[in-house]
């Protein structure tokens, strides 16, 4: 369903005449409902890429799909959540979603299924309370759901548990896969995390930067709910980690 | 254990100004034709002071709320109750203070009551005035406060001329104001829309620039309206900001409002000081600087009022 065709993204570096290449003819497709996991260091293009699927950036060259159309813009069909939570500040948790939800015009739609929504990752008794009043993880659960409310095809993640500590993040991992099947949307997250791109996702994307590019797709065939200790899971963590060069005691060998 | 000694402190301090002013001897005689023989207003005045105090005092054995504000008061208010005795002191009991140029607070007292009537009407013109030009300054200034922080072009043009304006008081203009303007209403109008406007359009400005693009971005993907992104998102974001600038804009309007009045307009309280001045009636003077302090805390205190409300949600303005 996104068709991601030979893109190039270069940017205009500030001042100088030099522009800087973000993203160099990447090509990939995601299927409907998959939940793809993007890894890679900083600086590899994986917002840039994320941001071009939202409709917040247009690539230099090639062309991004959408159900067979190019992206123009964005769309309450892509929902994007960022790695700081976006709530509006002024606006109680039910009202961010409300307010979401009439800005997509689905108000009618979905608007029903608001209280079971908050419910659902235990923000029931804080709707009616400010960002400021909840922690890190309740902003971004509130996050998450507002974009979920409007009931995107896709929803893009980009590093949306980076903030957090690493008791919420497994617990908010949990909430993701359980919100994902049930409502069986297509999900692109961006994570510096290997454990959590290997227990959450379908298939992961390494990329490598300078300029950013595709280096491997690794498929997770493990069944979901997943176990984070299980064998498998250790072996692929290791894989992954190999291809970042995170874990090349092996590779020193070579350079002996 | 806590002190209620400190809670008594305030009630000491009025109940010392009474005694001071009907015992202590004062620095001349007075014959009842004298237009500032002392009377018993400033008695019955503090007496009802004292007792406001007593009251609280009572109310603090009830309620705790009542109790901790008192407390947190208590030497603020005793503090001014002092100076009032010092005041008092060093004007009707001594004379230290130049007479008949400095006079007691039985005096300026008497004095705001005799003209009550005229007090009262010029402060009825001077808000008139000050909300006219407040009004139009506000509404301008977050006009092209958002619109220079959504714009880079708007901004180009606006940026600069707050910035060489802005650093010129307001009341500068005023002599070129008097001179052209068709009337003074209307040129004070205009002055204090004038000394509004820098402060509401830079804070305005500098509010909608520091929303942070992902706010914009998440809203974006929402399909908020461009209408929408302005007076929903735009506007609330910033809405600290600006009243940092309706703050600041309250200020140098009463600033601009007083010297319009002191130099030109016909009626208002700035007017009233001046021609109390000129016929030598320093009670009304200064009883007409007592009731200027008055109206504009009572403004600021109400703008605070509203702030408070509409920024509720923000971290520590509840």
């Amino acid at each position: 369903m996104i068709e991601i065709k030979n893109i190039t993204k270069t940017f205009k570096r500030e001042g100088a005449n030099e522009s800087l290449c973000a993203i160099e003819d990447l090509s990939l497709s995601i299927k409907r409902g998959e939940f793809i996991s993007i890894i890679g260091t900083s600086g590899c293009g994986k917002s840039t890429l994320l941001r071009m699927i939202a409709g917040l950036e247009f690539p230099t060259k090639g062309e991004v799909l959408f159900d067979g159309e190019p992206i123009s813009g964005t769309s309450p069909n892509r929902g994007l959540v960022f790695q700081e939570h976006t709530l509006f500040p002024w606006m109680t948790v039910k009202k961010n979603i409300v307010f979401a939800l009439k800005s997509a015009k689905r108000y009618e739609q979905y608007g029903s299924i608001v209280d079971t929504l908050l419910e659902t990752v235990g923000l029931r008794q804080f709707a009616n309370s400010y960002p400021h009043q909840l922690s890190g993880g309740m902003r971004q659960r509130a996050a998450l759901i507002r974009s979920l409310a409007v009931s995107p095809d896709v929803l893009l993640l980009d590093e949306p548990l980076g903030a957090l500590d690493s008791f919420t993040r497994m617990q908010l991992q949990d909430e993701i896969v359980h919100l994902w099947k049930e409502r069986g949307n297509t999900m692109v997250m961006i994570t510096h995390d290997v454990d959590e791109a290997v227990y959450l996702s379908n298939r992961i994307i390494v990329m490598s930067p300078r300029p950013g590019r595709i280096v491997e797709i690794v498929d997770v065939p493990i069944s979901y709910p997943r176990n984070r200790g299980a064998s498998e899971f250790a072996r692929l963590r290791t894989r992954l980690l190999k291809r970042l060069d995170f874990a090349s005691e092996v590779e020193h060998e070579y350079y002996l | 254990m806590k002190t209620h000694i400190i809670k008594l402190f305030p009630l000491i301090a009025a109940i010392l100004v009474i005694l001071q002013y009907v015992f202590v001897p004062n620095f001349r005689e007075f014959t009842p034709l004298d237009q500032t023989a002392p009377t018993h207003v400033f008695t019955w005045f503090m007496g009802f002071v004292a007792l406001m105090f007593l009251v609280w005092n009572i109310a603090a054995f009830v309620s705790k709320k009542a109790d901790e504000k008192l407390r947190q008061a208590a030497l603020i208010y005793s503090a001014a109750l002092v100076l009032l005795l010092i005041y008092d002191f060093a004007t009707l009991k001594t004379g230290i203070l130049p007479q008949p140029f400095v006079p007691w607070s039985d005096a300026i007292l008497n004095a705001i009551i005799r003209d009550r009537v005229i007090l009262w009407r010029s402060v009825l013109h001077s808000l008139r005035l000050l909300f006219t030009g407040y009004g139009i300054g506000v509404t301008l200034g977050i006009i092209a406060g958002v619109a220079a922080g959504w714009s880079k072009h708007v901004r180009y043009w606006v940026q600069p001329v707050v910035k060489v304006l802005g650093a010129i008081p307001p009341v500068t203009w005023l002599p070129i104001i008097l001179v052209v303007a068709n009337s003074l209403f209307g040129g004070a109008v205009f002055l204090i829309s004038l000394a509004v406007w820098y402060p509401v359009t830079s804070t305005t400005m500098n509010g909608v620039l520091s929303v942070p693009k992902s706010t914009f971005e998440a809203a974006k993907t929402f399909g908020v309206t461009q209408f929408g992104m302005i007076f929903k998102v735009a506007l609330p974001a910033s809405m600290q900001f600006i009243f940092q600038g309706l703050m600041q804009g309250m200020s140098v309007a009463c600033t601009a409002l007083l010297v319009a009045e002191l130099m030109g307009v016909e009626a208002g309280l700035g007017w009233y000081i001046n021609r109390q001045r000129g016929w030598a009636d320093f009670a009304g003077m200064y009883g007409a600087i007592v009731i200027i302090c008055i109206t504009f805390l009572t403004v600021t205190n109400v703008l605070n009022i509203i702030r408070r409300r509409v920024l509720r949600w923000k971290d520590g303005e509840a």
